[in-house]
């Protein structure tokens, strides 16, 4: 097992040092380099001169990779140009609302995706199923910005049931607030990615009600639904757990456009910010952040995959 | 006079939606009495494996299923879901065909083979494991206690089908279906198999229906026999009187139609045409256009004949039955004029051949070991002669002959192709070797390019060596497509348009485009029906004659191999073990597991069969990767000493024969009961590793 | 000839599905109005402050936006914007990640995972975030939205045709092309890919899908194609603005949008449905023994 983890950690190294290569050198492909980006356009030589030296920019470039990995690791990644605080402050303030939108989010999925699936895949061809895919193919097409929109129109501009721009407040502050603050993004993305979902759980469903052992646990006399609940189930739940968890993975950073709909301040949110801004050193640090703990939530699922499918062996 | 557990009266199935009806099973009668082995025989689209769904109201929605199915004393037919729930399990138990796949992947194995039981309140969740690790005892599963917890994917193929019969037998049930069971086996496993479940037949007396394809398996198991041809029975009596007197001319034309392992100089007298597509049945009786008999006649044509007693116990379903006598005389005995001109030049030296694959593990996968697919194979094939390689799954012939072709790469010693080492050749050089030796694949399905015609997939290698023109263009093609016996009005057609049987004359039509001296045929006739196998087979042997080929034929199939060979050798994890003239391998094998794969074979004719001993091997083929210690045949050697754990055998002549063993103890089966034989086959060894 | 014969075959079998003769007929529509919008004398720049933000009439189907500008003209030019993107994206992602997906698959060994790990880089953020670092990097415009939309494909197509080639490679059909002596160059171009259309074709039908719907987020986060060039999602950002005053200056853009979506989503799950159901029709006849 540990090798296991050890193995798929090896793997996933070299693809985390590329990217972050790649969102190192992001700042030497800007217009100006890297000392434009500090000191500004309008810089006079002297103020080059000093920027150059007080930050290291006459080094050998690998050198200052070395550098500036070696501080992201221990988690300096320095300080935002525009507000100057450090940039790992500002997305430590972000993060909990990143991460409570993700969690609702996933909620709102499963509990409206898994359902479907499961009616769909009972009743494959049936009006209900086509009905139910149906439901599902607009989840997955209709823009979340403009689901959204219609959110607000219908929730705050209409009825005015709730705020049309969502704060963050923790849950354990006010649960009542959270919620009502919480309700139209978390719906927006849920109902976007219940579509993944349900399409994805009732293919594989259906798949496996075709499977061999399913005509076999028949011809044990087994009731239908201990058929679906004991045999199609499990199997059709493994992979599964791999799209839920990439989902997750997804809401870290891919709640970009969501935030935006609502004015919601997540990591997305600055991100945005720092890019109109021109604010380089935050736009990499978000960037690496995300990056890191997407590829975290990525190995976690695949390792939870290996755990609970019997047949692969962690040797 | 105890009644029949099962009385199926006028059973018809079809599928398809309303407007197009496929009828797939038209009328079928037949009855199963306690204590008896039935065998359904039948080509594909037969009817025969829907017959079996049908009886367990298993087939899917979409099929129409009219008549009458009395199951101990229970109408099947549009029975409500509960009672047909709870006749399964306790009335009647299922073996499918593919043990691969009926097992749930993701639940322990012991608990799939009781859970049938506990759902119908027959066990109690807390016995439950002590009696999956009985029954899975009782089907000589080594180590029961511990392969009840493990997963399928932990079982070999073989210890799988073992613990569906285990399954099925679960609840006692008074009838067993068994769709193809040991189809998807190897021969020696196939062997331990059908001895597990004749043995658990009898001693539960519960009756059998065993539907299958192949007339051996039938031979050794059945008591009574229905052969199904078209979606009916056309013939159905005791084992003994359909294999002696048949009294259809589709169960004769069969009979005479197949090679068999015990005679090999007859030339096969193949059923001509295809097995008949039920959407597209032929009028009157459905084999008139493939019989001797019926072909020219108006009331074959015309009128479907109905079964009809021709024995005291014997039925057939033909308006001239009394003739089928006829049919079988006219086999001609297999040409020999040119055999004794084979010229001893050889054309092929295989020589030491090694094909090693690297095992790599851990972090940073370094290579921790190697499969040893090939491992020093030596064999010569000379011109106009053709060769077997005969093993199981995984012995390393399919591999021999690719790296032979260079589509896999020797690691070590040599080949010869006329002379010339193919080793050492450039891209270029193989190139032009190529020319020389072509390759016919095993699945015709898959050989063929699905997005050219089949003209332009006979011209490709002629294009590919920029000798289309050259060779003659577009009537070269026609001459092959002639040669192969295909019409000249199919060249603009696709591969999907053709049967097994033509595409595998399009492979090798293609194979002989660009002329060469040797044919590699990689199981050629395995994925065919049995009426067809023997159409490609004589083709062989007529194109070897003509165009004075030399054939290395690769298969399993026994029988076949007899059939078609002049030399044959036998491989066992990725070595020879046995090689000869064919004749003394088949009359006089020395080696051991030479002589267990040939008593394993099944031998269409239940006469012979009961006089034949088996030896019925332990264990199954152990992984190539870490290959046991010596003699890798020694844990499954009935013969095995202490010498054959340590030492390798050396590969030489046995005494003045023609023929080289590696064994240290080979020789003749002796006289006598050192064997284990069908009967006394008790317990295997926990040698039986998974794979 | 008979490929052709096929191929109409297959687009008459397709056209029995409502929801691909309804999505072909809409996409028909927004195609020809993006590319003849010139000639509907529709004005997306014109400005008329006097009558900025008015309600649909007849004049303005879709009512004015803030500048008076109509909002049916822009949202056709903005049809123009998005498909040109789209294809343009499309064609970049297909252009790289084929060739990728064939070497790797094909070759397999170090050029598989030396090809196949760059790919893994692109996906080791959401596309959005990958797309919005690009044009970071690049700054804003029509290229730099074309590009970052692009790359984000890449990985699509390159996965898409790499799992083809393994399963065609392992056919006998490609083995024996081996046999006679072909190339490896030929078996790549001449044998595996004329096989591996179908899914590859059901991608860039689902990728076009994807690229609109990207490129109308970057523009509605203000990071896509800059303003005046008429684009859906700047036009959902602005409207936005104005929910409580023109609620439809943001709905009826995002509609369009919508629409085209769905369709290009229905179009890409009827083809996979064709192309399996042959399969399907295939396999059904070939019930065969087994060795």
């Amino acid at each position: 097992m540990i090798g296991y983890v050890l193995r798929r950690i090896t793997q996933l190294l070299p693809v985390l040092l590329i990217a972050s290569l790649g969102i190192w050198a992001m700042i030497y492909a800007v217009p100006g380099g890297p000392i434009g980006v500090i000191v500004g356009e309008n810089a006079t030589q002297e103020q080059i001169d000093a920027a150059t030296r007080q930050f290291g920019l006459d080094r050998p470039v690998l050198v200052q990779y070395g550098a500036w990995l070696k501080n992201a690791l221990v988690g300096d990644l320095g300080v935002s140009i525009h507000s100057r605080e450090p940039v790992l402050d500002l997305i430590a303030q972000r993060l909990p609302a990143t991460i409570q939108l993700a969690i609702a989010s996933t909620l709102v999925a499963l509990l409206l995706g898994i359902p479907i699936a499961i009616t769909s895949a009972l009743f494959p061809d049936s009006w209900l199923d086509r009905a139910l895919s149906g439901w599902s193919a607009l989840a997955l097409g209709v823009p979340t910005f403009w689901l959204g929109i219609l959110l607000i129109l219908l929730f705050a501009v209409e009825l005015r049931w709730l705020p049309s721009a969502s704060g963050y407040v923790p849950f354990w502050e006010s649960p009542i607030q959270m919620m009502r603050n919480i309700a139209l993004p978390a719906l927006t993305l849920g109902v976007y990615v219940s579509g993944i979902l349900a399409r994805f759980l009732r293919a594989s469903l259906v798949g496996e009600l075709q499977a061999d052992y399913v005509r076999t646990a028949r011809s044990k006399g087994l009731r239908e639904r201990d058929i679906i609940g004991r045999h199609v189930l499990r199997n059709a739940l493994l992979p599964f757990v791999t799209i839920v968890g990439l989902m997750m993975a997804n809401f870290i950073g891919g709640t970009v456009v969501t935030e935006a709909v609502f004015t919601y301040p997540g990591l997305g949110r600055l991100l945005i910010t720092a890019i109109s801004t021109r604010d380089y050193p935050l736009i990499q640090g978000c960037i690496l952040v995300i990056l890191v703990i997407y590829v975290a939530i990525n190995m976690t699922v695949d390792v939870l995959y290996a755990y609970i499918d019997p047949r692969i062996e962690y040797a | 006079m105890i009644g029949p557990v099962l009385s199926v009266r006028g059973l018809e199935v079809a599928f398809g939606s309303q407007d197009r009806r496929v009828p797939v099973v038209r009328g079928v009668d037949f009855d199963v009495y306690p204590n008896e082995v039935l065998c359904i025989v039948g080509e594909s689209g037969s009817g025969k494996s829907v017959t079996a769904l049908a009886v367990s109201g298993l087939l899917p929605a979409t099929a129409k299923v009219e008549g009458s199915i009395l199951l101990g004393g229970t109408e099947v037919i549009g029975a409500d879901a509960e009672s047909l729930r709870n006749m399964r399990g306790q009335e009647v138990g299922f073996i499918f065909q593919d043990p691969t796949t009926t097992l749930n992947p993701v639940l322990p194995v012991g608990r799939q083979v009781t859970e049938g039981q506990v759902a119908h309140g027959r066990l109690s969740k807390a016995d439950a494991p002590a009696r999956a690790v009985e029954l899975l005892r009782e089907v000589d599963i080594a180590d029961p206690l511990g392969r009840a917890g493990q997963y399928p994917h932990q079982f070999s193929g073989g210890m799988r089908q073992r613990a569906v019969i285990a399954m099925a037998m679960a609840g006692r049930p008074k009838l067993i279906l068994a769709d193809e069971p040991t189809t998807a086996l190897d021969v020696t496993v196939q062997a331990q198999v059908l001895s597990v479940l004749a043995r658990r037949q009898a001693e539960t007396g519960a009756a059998v229906i065993l539907i299958t394809h192949d007339l051996g398996v039938v031979a050794e198991i059945a008591h009574r026999v229905a052969v199904m041809y078209g979606g009916r029975i056309v013939e159905t009596g005791p084992v003994g009187e359909i294999f002696k007197r048949p009294r259809h001319p589709y169960t004769a034309a069969l009979l005479q139609s197949i090679p068999r392992i015990d005679t090999g100089n007859r030339r096969l007298d193949p059923i001509p045409g295809q097995p008949p597509n039920p959407s597209a049945l032929p009028s009157g009786c459905a084999f008139h256009p493939r019989c001797v008999i019926g072909r020219d006649r108006t009331r074959c044509r015309t009128e479907d004949p109905m079964l009809h007693r021709v024995g005291e116990t014997q039925f057939s379903a033909c308006h001239f039955s009394e003739q089928t006598n006829a049919i079988g005389i006219a086999a001609q005995p297999r040409c020999e004029s040119s055999r004794s001109e084979i010229a001893k030049e050889p054309l092929l030296i295989i020589d030491q051949l090694k094909v090693h694959f690297p095992v790599k593990a851990g972090l940073l996968r370094r290579t921790v070991g190697s499969v040893r697919a090939v491992d020093g194979v030596s064999l010569t094939v000379n011109a106009g002669e053709t060769v077997s390689l005969v093993g199981e799954s995984g012995c390393g012939k399919t591999t021999t002959g690719r790296a032979v072709m260079g589509l896999i790469k020797a690691t070590g010693g040599n080949i010869l192709f006329n002379g010339q080492s193919i080793r050492d050749l450039g891209r270029a050089g193989l190139r032009k070797a190529r020319r020389q030796m072509q390759y016919i694949f095993q699945d015709p399905y898959s050989s063929l390019n699905p997005v050219l015609t089949v003209a332009d997939i006979v011209a490709e290698p002629l294009r590919i060596h920029g000798i289309y023109d050259e060779m003659g263009g577009a009537s070269r093609i026609a001459e092959l497509f002639d040669m192969v016996g295909l019409s000249r009005t199919m060249l603009g057609r696709y591969p999907r348009e053709f049967s097994g049987g033509q595409k595998q004359r399009i492979g090798i039509a293609r194979a002989l485009a660009l002329q060469p001296r040797l044919l590699i045929l990689d199981e050629p006739v395995a994925a065919l029906d049995v009426s067809i196998q023997a159409q490609i087979i004589n083709l062989l042997q007529d194109l070897q004659r003509e165009l004075g080929l030399s054939y290395l034929f690769i298969a399993h199939n026994l029988s076949v191999v007899r059939h078609i060979s002049d030399r044959v050798a036998v491989m066992y994890l990725g070595r020879i073990v046995e090689e000869s003239t064919r004749d003394s391998l088949y009359e006089a094998a020395t080696h051991p597991y030479t002589q267990s794969l040939l008593s394993a074979a099944p031998v269409p004719d239940p006469a012979i069969q009961r006089k034949r001993r088996r030896i019925v091997l332990q264990g199954e083929i152990p992984n190539p990767a870490s290959p046991p210690s010596g003699c890798y045949f020694h844990p499954r050697c009935f013969r095995a000493s202490a010498r054959c754990a340590t030492e390798m055998p050396p590969f030489e002549q046995y005494l003045r024969s023609p023929t080289r063993s590696a064994c240290h103890h080979a020789g003749p089966l002796a006289e006598g009961g050192d064997i284990p034989t069908i009967g006394g086959s008790s317990g295997y060894r926990p040698m039986e590793a998974a794979s | 000839m008979n490929r052709m014969m096929r191929a109409s075959a297959m687009t008459r079998r397709l056209l029995t599905r409502k929801g691909a003769l309804f999505s072909l007929i809409f996409l028909a529509a927004i195609t020809g109005a993006a590319a003849f919008a010139d000639l509907l004398s529709l004005d997306p720049l014109s400005q008329d402050l006097v009558n900025a933000l008015e309600k649909p009439s007849a004049a303005h189907w879709f009512g004015t936006d803030e500048l008076g500008r109509d909002i049916m003209a822009r949202a056709v030019y903005g049809a123009r914007t998005s498909l040109l993107t789209a294809a343009g994206a499309v064609g970049i992602a297909a252009m790289v990640g084929i060739p990728i997906g064939l070497v790797a698959g094909f070759f397999g060994g170090w050029r598989d995972a030396v090809l196949m790990r760059a790919v893994d880089v692109l996906l080791a953020l959401p596309g959005i975030l990958f797309a919005m670092a690009m044009i970071a990097v690049l700054g804003r415009s029509q290229t730099a939205a074309l590009i970052a939309v692009g790359v984000t494909g890449i990985p699509s197509f390159a996965r898409v045709t790499r799992a083809q080639v393994l399963a065609l490679r392992k056919r006998d059909f490609v083995t024996a092309v081996e046999a006679f002596g072909g190339t490896s160059t030929y078996n790549m171009f001449r044998t595996i890919l004329p096989n591996a259309w179908s899914p590859i074709l059901v991608q860039v039908v689902v990728l076009a899908s994807v690229a609109i719907l990207l490129e109308a987020a970057l523009a509605f986060l203000g990071v896509g194609i800059p303003p005046p060039t008429p684009s859906w999602g700047e036009m959902l950002r602005t409207g936005k603005s104005f929910l409580y005053e023109a609620p439809y200056y943001a709905v009826l853009p995002g509609l369009v949008l919508t629409l085209t979506i769905l369709s290009f989503d229905s179009l890409g799950r009827s083809l996979t449905w064709l192309l399996e159901d042959r399969h399907e029709l295939v396999e059904l006849n070939v019930e065969r023994a087994k060795p």
